[in-house]
């Protein structure tokens, strides 16, 4: 391994062998000035003229170096050397720095994912929810009037309205059997087939308001037929919705479907039980 | 961890059931209530660490079933969560003008009913 000069050696040692060069050219000076003397003087004796001596570029006199040129220049090579190191750092950084970039719009596109997934999940357990309470609330319901008590209780606070009517099918027509927040004298009985209600009761298939062409009742907003063994025994006339509901969902429509089954065959079996029943 | 105590007053029993599935899967503890009067009693006697309060119910309605519970050193400090199918300014102004700390309206969503508990909990 050989000894590297420090900064100052190598300082010390280029200023040295600019003192000896510029010694060099001085005495050189020296001696061009002296020919040119004496060829000035042979030429006035001969009385011709003599060819011009003309120094080299290189030894044109040199302005005195500065004294600490070399030092710059070394200090200039050390910036210049760090800012190559830096650059490069730089661009490792900002490499890396892209890289974690990537990764982090990654990271939020599943996180969102997972978002989604999870309000998915909740909408879905809260469906269950309302299923199996209704269901709960349905076949349990010990009678008659606690069956249409039931009936009511869900159609208020899970499907969101306060304005319904229930119907039983008796002798071909609807009788009302309970009516809530709704006139119930012009509902008592309706024959099958007869206005938004009857048709929907004689189809056996359940309306929504403005699904299928232009409401036919501005006052309704859906009626659920009510079915055991394939006929219809009863009728959910439901009317508006509770003012923040905007309106019926996929939710609403299982949960209409559930009644249309469920409702249908609790009703006809308490009916088939008597009144007491 | 300690389960949290919710205190339900309602007096469907659908809501009830629903709010009790909602929140026992949840991990918390549900106590309930049939109507106002019993709402309170059941807040003295359980100590909750929240309530949800009907509003429309028999016996004593759930504004004045949360009066009175403000007016009681023992459960003035216990949030209330009001579960109502109003959803009008007017209602939930006078919900707060109660006392109460949030509401909810009817249908319940379960997602809605679950964050705003955990917010009234601290959690």
């Amino acid at each position: 391994m050989t000894d590297k000069p420090s900064p100052p050696d190598v300082v010390a040692t280029i200023a040295r062998h600019g003192s000896d060069m510029q010694r060099v050219n001085d005495k050189l000076r020296d001696l061009i000035s002296t020919l040119r003397t004496s060829k000035d003087r042979l030429a006035g004796s001969l009385g011709t003229t003599m060819p011009e001596i003309h120094l080299p570029a290189s030894m044109a006199p040199m302005a005195p170096p500065a004294a600490n040129e070399p030092a710059l220049e070394l200090e200039n090579r050390r910036l210049t050397a760090e800012l190559a190191m830096a650059r490069e750092q730089l661009s490792r950084a900002a490499a890396e720095r892209e890289e974690l970039r990537k990764h982090l719009d990654e990271l939020e596109v599943e996180h969102r994912h997972v978002c989604d997934q999870f309000v998915e999940a909740e909408a879905q357990a809260s469906e269950m929810v309302q299923a199996h309470a209704t269901l709960q609330q349905i076949h349990g319901a010990d009678g008659l009037e606690a069956l249409l008590q039931a009936l009511q209780e869900v159609v208020i606070n899970v499907v969101g309205s306060e304005e319904l009517a229930i119907f039983q099918v008796e002798g071909g027509e609807l009788r009302l059997a309970r009516a809530f927040g709704v006139d119930a004298g012009p509902l008592q009985r309706i024959p099958l087939g007869q206005g938004v209600i009857g048709r929907a009761a004689e189809r056996g298939t359940i309306y929504v308001a403005g699904r299928e062409g232009p409401p036919e009742d501005d006052l309704l907003t859906a009626c659920v037929p009510l079915k055991a063994g394939g006929k219809v025994v009863g009728l959910i006339a439901i009317y508006r919705l509770l003012g923040h509901k905007p309106g019926l969902g996929p939710s609403d429509q299982a949960l209409f479907e559930l009644l249309t089954t469920h409702a249908g065959q609790a009703l006809a079996l308490r009916r088939k039980a008597g009144p007491a029943a | 961890m300690e389960r949290k105590k919710i205190l339900l007053v309602d007096d469907s029993s659908t809501v009830l059931l629903m709010e009790r599935m909602i929140l026992s899967k949840s991990q918390y503890e549900v106590v309930e209530a049939r109507d106002g009067q019993e709402g309170v009693e059941k807040a003295l006697a359980e100590k909750p660490d929240l309530i949800l309060m009907d509003v429309v119910m028999p016996r004593l309605n759930g504004f004045e079933a949360v009066r009175r519970l403000r007016e009681e050193e023992a459960t003035r400090s216990i949030p209330v969560i009001m579960v109502t199918t109003r959803g009008e300014l007017e209602s939930v102004e006078s919900g707060y003008a109660s006392g109460c700390s949030e509401y909810v309206t009817k249908p319940i969503d379960g997602l809605e009913l679950l964050t705003k508990v955990r917010s009234c909990l601290g959690q």
